[in-house]
């Protein structure tokens, strides 16, 4: 029987960066915000593992109502057993990627179409 | 004749204490020389001071007397300043003393209010009592034509407005034009026969009325009379309150020419502002179109890996379903006895068969369910993966985002233009610059309805008359020779009326043609440009400069305002019958040496005495001598003893 989580949540440290980055009004939502912190730790090579005391934020069932986000973790990491353990590690670890240490929020935009954006990055498994 | 004999100014401006100058009886030029903040407009301040009581400061604006009085004197605790004149006119000596002291009880004075004015005019040794002091002050020097004997730079510089028929600081120059050259003289001796031809009109009513016969017509010319009162005391508030809306109009006009660029600026801020505020929505509209398509920008941020994995996982469903339609094959040759082989159609041999049972056995897993999971897993991944890079679409989120960056790089600019003009305009009284723009609307809408009125009232006036003559007629056949005596007189006053019209209108046209040829000999000898033939004049005395070949010349600059405003005064002083001294502060700064020095040998021809109060750079007294020589009277130099305290010292160099 599957152990794997049914929340996903952000650390307290992860969360200020998350707000610095929903405050820059580059996101319409948390969970936008979060869903490209992740997808920036996969692009960034992240290996997978699970994040500790990050408490509850989401139900599964929002953060992907028709599972396809399950999918596509299970297709870059097929030997994983828990993927939504793994959304959130990736969900955290993205966002300890984009923290400035300061009050700049980050340069999403240059993450998503500058060089480091558009080069293909490998997906660790 | 006005002469000016001396003057004496105490504690007037930088000028400490008392200090005098005597100037010489004889026709010439005298000369000031003092350089920038010397007081060389303080002394023509106190001149137009001692006449008048005013103090004009820039702008043409009157100026604060409270920041007349000398500043060191003021630091020892001694308020107010004194200035006294005396001059020759007429064949009388006078003395005219005006002062300018703190109000009894007020020890240190915080403002204009705090000061009471004074003044004393002596005619030949006789104190005059205060209603004639200022009836012979007015006589002597209205402050209406003070234009044309006190001057600077930019008093000449609205000139200019003659030559615009629009313009009501044209139309009161006029004006004065035509009070120094005494056309009053005869409009009010027009207009006292106009009211004696309405008066013997109400006598010949009067005297209607009281015979049967003609009662009924003498009632009605009364009535007419009375209505036509009424009508000219209504037409006289009107051009009284026309007038006093043309000055405020003037002087909003002035005040707004002023602060023209202030204006403009705070035009352009306000567009910027608008142009701000749109730019800000648009921004917004940008953000929140940005914010919705952001929620697929993780999709976009993987697209690359996505499509790798599309691939990989393609491929991989590819192999899986081969190995799993082989193993479907092996599996029914395995364990069908009659089974034929697909591609030979030949039946499959005990020995084949236990082969093939092999080769499955070898194949357990992809023969089994495992290929089967992995081929349903492997479905639902792809289509994942397909959705997701569906969804990601880089190229509409960067021209979003581009679109955004746009907007707000033009707002950053309009911003920080809209900063620097708040910053160029922090000091500006915004309130102020506004009611003198609702004022001057206001004014404008005012004087358009008054002049409406004024139209109105002289129609009504016309028709009055029109039914009087009417009426007078009747009575004149009815009457016969009962009324004579009124007649002659209603006849001899309708006479003298029509006689002074046509007067005023032949002196005004004498009057022009004298002042343009005047102005015209004057111009010549002041300008350098030869080909320059004479100055035309307009019928609000405006000139305009003609060239030899016979056109106007559109545009002149303020050096050429200056030559000919100069001629116009010159010509003024040639024709007006009030003559006097022509006192001009600066009036070189803007001309080159050519003209300096025409203007220079040409004004002991414009005026019997002259005062120049000048700098040495736009004057230098070697040229002053060279060009006046006998016509010099006399030299002062307004001589710095401290920045608030100048002394008046006769040059001896």
């Amino acid at each position: 029987m599957s152990n794997d989580k049914k929340t996903i949540g952000i650390t307290a440290g992860n969360d200020r960066v998350l707000q610095r980055i929903l405050a820059a009004g580059h996101f319409a939502s948390e969970l936008d915000a979060a869903k490209f912190a992740m997808a920036y730790a996969i692009k960034r090579g992240t290996p997978p593992g699970s994040t500790d005391g990050a408490g509850t934020k989401w139900n599964v069932g929002s953060v992907d109502p028709d599972g396809s986000l399950r999918s596509l973790v299970e297709a870059f990491f097929p030997d994983r057993p828990e993927p939504y353990r793994l959304v959130e590690h990736l969900m955290n670890e993205g966002l300890r990627l984009l923290d400035t240490h300061g009050d700049v929020p980050p340069d999403v935009v240059e993450i998503l179409f500058g060089d480091a954006g558009t080069a293909d990055a490998q997906v660790q498994s | 004749m006005l002469q000016i004999k001396a003057l004496h100014v105490t504690d007037f401006g930088p000028f400490k204490g008392r200090q005098s100058v005597r100037l010489s009886d004889k026709d010439g030029v005298s000369v000031f020389y003092g350089e920038n903040m010397r007081g060389k407009t303080s002394l023509l301040n106190a001149i137009r001071f001692a006449f008048s009581g005013k103090i004009i400061g820039r702008g043409g604006r009157p100026a604060s007397l409270h920041k007349v009085g000398n500043w060191e004197r003021v630091s020892e605790g001694k308020y107010g300043f004194e200035v006294e004149l005396e001059f020759r006119h007429d064949g009388h000596d006078f003395s005219l003393i005006r002062s300018c002291r703190p109000r009894p009880g007020v020890e240190a004075p915080m403002g204009d209010d705090d000061y009471t004015v004074e003044f004393y005019l002596t005619r030949d040794g006789d104190v005059l009592g205060p209603p004639q002091a200022e009836a012979e002050l007015q006589r002597i020097l209205p402050e209406q034509i003070a234009r044309f004997f006190l001057f600077d730079g930019e008093l000449l510089q609205e000139y200019e407005d003659l030559l615009s028929s629009e313009s009501d600081m044209g139309r009161r120059i006029s004006e004065a034009i035509e009070r120094i050259l005494g056309v009053p003289v005869l409009t009010n001796a027009r207009a006292s026969l106009l009211r004696a031809k309405e008066k013997a009109e109400k006598r010949v009513a009067l005297a209607a009325q009281g015979d049967q016969k003609t009662r009924e017509l003498g009632n009605q010319l009364g009535d007419l009379h009375d209505q036509r009162e009424v009508l000219n005391a209504d037409l006289v508030r009107l051009e009284r309150d026309l007038e006093v809306l043309r000055a405020t109009k003037a002087s909003l006009e002035e005040a707004m020419r002023k602060r023209e660029r202030i204006a403009a600026l705070l035009d352009k801020r306000d567009a910027l502002e608008r142009a701000i505020g749109d730019l800000e929505l648009r921004a917004a509209d940008k953000r929140r179109q940005i914010g919705e398509a952001m929620a697929s920008a993780w999709c976009a941020l993987l697209i690359a890996p996505i499509r790798i994995s599309l691939a990989q996982m393609k491929k991989r469903e590819t192999e899986l379903q081969t190995a799993i339609a082989r193993a479907e094959v092996l599996r029914i040759l395995a364990t069908d006895d009659q089974a034929e082989c697909p591609t030979c159609l030949q039946q499959i041999s005990a020995q084949a068969r236990w082969r093939v049972q092999e080769a499955l056995e070898r194949q357990r897993d992809l023969a089994g369910g495992a290929a089967e999971h992995e081929v349903t897993a492997l479905r639902r991944r792809l289509e994942a993966l397909s959705q997701h890079a569906e969804a990601a679409n880089p190229t509409a989120l960067r021209l979003l985002w581009d679109s955004l960056e746009e907007a707000e790089r033009d707002l950053y600019g309009k911003r920080s233009e809209r900063d620097e003009l708040k910053r160029q305009l922090e000091d500006v009284d915004e309130e102020a610059l506004r009611k003198i723009r609702s004022d001057f609307e206001s004014t404008i809408r005012q004087i358009d309805a008054v002049e409406r009125g004024i139209a109105d009232t002289r129609r009504q006036i016309d028709d009055n008359k029109k039914f009087a003559e009417n009426i007078q007629r009747r009575l004149d056949k009815l009457a016969g020779a009962n009324f004579d005596d009124e007649r002659r007189r209603r006849e001899l006053c309708a006479d003298l009326h029509q006689l002074f019209d046509e007067a005023v209108r032949v002196y005004r046209e004498q009057l022009r043609k004298r002042v343009e040829a005047d102005a015209t000999r004057h111009f010549r000898a002041l300008t350098t440009e030869q080909d320059y033939a004479r100055l035309r004049i307009n019928d609000s005395y405006g000139l305009t400069i003609v060239h030899k070949d016979g056109t106007d010349v559109p545009v002149r600059s303020a050096g050429a305002e200056h030559v000919v405003a100069l001629s116009l005064i010159g010509a003024l002083q040639n024709n007006a019958p009030l003559r006097g001294p022509i006192i001009i502060d600066s009036p070189f700064g803007r001309l080159d040496e050519g003209h300096t020095t025409n203007i220079v040998r040409a004004l002991p021809s414009m005026a019997r005495q002259i005062v120049l109060l000048v700098y040495e750079d736009e004057l230098p007294p070697k040229l002053a001598r060279g060009e006046l020589r006998g016509k010099l009277r006399g030299e002062w130099s307004l001589a710095r003893r401290s920045a608030r305290f100048t002394e008046l010292v006769a040059r001896k160099d």
